[in-house]
């Protein structure tokens, strides 16, 4: 195009803006439009493939893992809501549902025992030992899917990693720093020493000892004052495996 | 599980911390309510109706995690079967504790069930027999203390359903049912 000089130079100029606006548009509409189509075509083979593989997501724990990742990347939640498509395919809500209430449970129950904080692995385990007699296998993934779900009763029940273990929190109290570097400290051999913790840590007696007694009151550590050495322990039954066990009895 | 001697051994007693009395509350209570259940079992089992507190009850320690209950935490746990009516001090110093993992009712109608059983409505026994007589085997009357079961007799009598009389030796009474 000539550019012209004078009012007509500058209408044309205008005309050109707009036609490249226009067009800049649409290429934005056309890709816009291309990808919900996409989106819709893979959501669509999403639920040709839940529909065809259904028994396979609900027995077998890592199978629904994968699958869950697929969903959540084209943006579907099966476990949004109870009704709807997904759960009525799948009837997944209900399991995570009934998870749920099973996993409340046993935090209460194990409470006493372990001042509100079970680790994962043990949670699953007692889990899959009420279980027993279900179709439906139980990993880690499910649990962690079940409590995230159950966040939503507001206090409490959480994930939180402490050193290399996932424990779940089911009471209000969050850990402090300093509590949790204490019961990272104490998952080598499931108790500590005041002296070990000085040492370890650098910290000064008082803090030691401030942090292990609120410890203490929360219910989460235990005094052992049998040792021959004659120098308290201080356990943590949330880093062993007791709860299970008081567990297995009690429910 | 471990087994002392026979018997199976819940978890806890493999948790070191368990064998110190604790003492925040809700911790406490836990750990109460688990010995307790573990001693009344052990000693049904092992048909065990005195525990004397500075003897070497086998329940007291587990060597095999070098941990012992002190004597504060041995009364504590009697003392909440004692609570829960299924055990009597039988001293003042709480030195000897007396086990009723069935308590004396209950004894009285295992006695009723036993005579009803056994045919034995009318007859006549010694106190012995009944203790230890064929008739009693592979019930828990069989071997069972004598001074509990004279408790539970005596609780029978006061409900007519027998009477006890002295024997021709001096050494045992006898019993005449009329259930």
């Amino acid at each position: 195009m000539r550019r012209r000089p004078g009012i007509g130079g500058l209408q044309t100029a205008a005309a050109a803006r707009d036609q490249y606006r226009l067009l800049g548009e649409n290429v934005a509409k056309l890709r816009t439009d291309l990808m919900k189509e996409q989106l819709s075509t893979f959501r669509s083979q999403l639920e040709d493939f839940a529909r065809k593989h259904k028994n396979d997501i609900r027995k077998n724990p890592a199978f629904r893992s994968q699958f869950h990742e697929m969903c959540a990347k084209v943006g579907v939640d099966p476990l949004a809501s109870n009704k709807g498509f997904w759960a009525e395919l799948l009837g997944i809500g209900d399991f995570y549902y009934e998870l749920g209430v099973q996993i409340v449970d046993i935090c209460l129950a194990t409470r006493p025992i372990n001042g509100g904080l079970i680790n994962l692995e043990e949670l699953c385990k007692i889990l899959s030992q009420r279980r027993k007699g279900a179709r439906e296998a139980v990993s880690e993934d499910d649990c962690l899917r079940a409590i995230s779900k159950l966040k939503v009763l507001g206090s409490g029940f959480e994930v939180i990693t402490v050193g290399k273990r996932k424990l779940v929190r089911s009471v209000p109290t969050e850990l402090k720093k300093d509590h949790n570097e204490i019961l990272e400290l104490s998952q080598a051999q499931g108790f500590v020493t005041v002296e070990e913790v000085e040492r370890r840590l650098s910290w000064s007696t008082g803090r030691a000892t401030d942090a292990l007694e609120t410890l203490l009151d929360e219910g989460l550590a235990m005094i052992d004052d049998g040792h021959r050495d004659g120098k308290r322990r201080y356990w943590f039954p949330c880093v062993s495996s007791v709860s299970s066990f008081v567990a297995s009895e009690t429910l | 599980m471990q087994t002392l001697g026979e018997h199976k051994l819940p978890h806890f007693f493999h948790y070191p911390p368990y064998f110190t009395l604790q003492p925040v509350r809700e911790t406490r209570e836990k750990q109460i309510q688990l010995w307790k259940e573990l001693i009344l079992d052990y000693c049904r089992v092992q048909k065990i109706f005195v525990i004397g507190l500075e003897e070497d009850f086998p329940l007291f320690s587990n060597p095999a995690i070098e941990r012992s209950l002190n004597h504060e935490a041995r009364e504590a746990f009697l003392s909440a079967i004692v609570l829960d009516g299924r055990a009597e001090w039988m001293d003042k110093s709480h030195r000897q504790c007396l086990i009723l993992w069935h308590r004396i009712k209950e004894w009285a109608d295992i006695i009723l069930h036993f005579v009803k059983e056994n045919g034995l409505e009318d007859s006549v026994m010694t106190v012995e027999e009944i203790r230890t007589g064929v008739e009693s085997r592979g019930t828990d009357i069989h071997g069972m203390d004598r001074g509990v079961l004279m408790r539970a007799l005596k609780l029978l009598e006061n409900k007519g359903k027998l009477a006890i009389f002295k024997g021709a030796s001096t050494d045992d009474e006898g019993v005449k049912f009329s259930v």
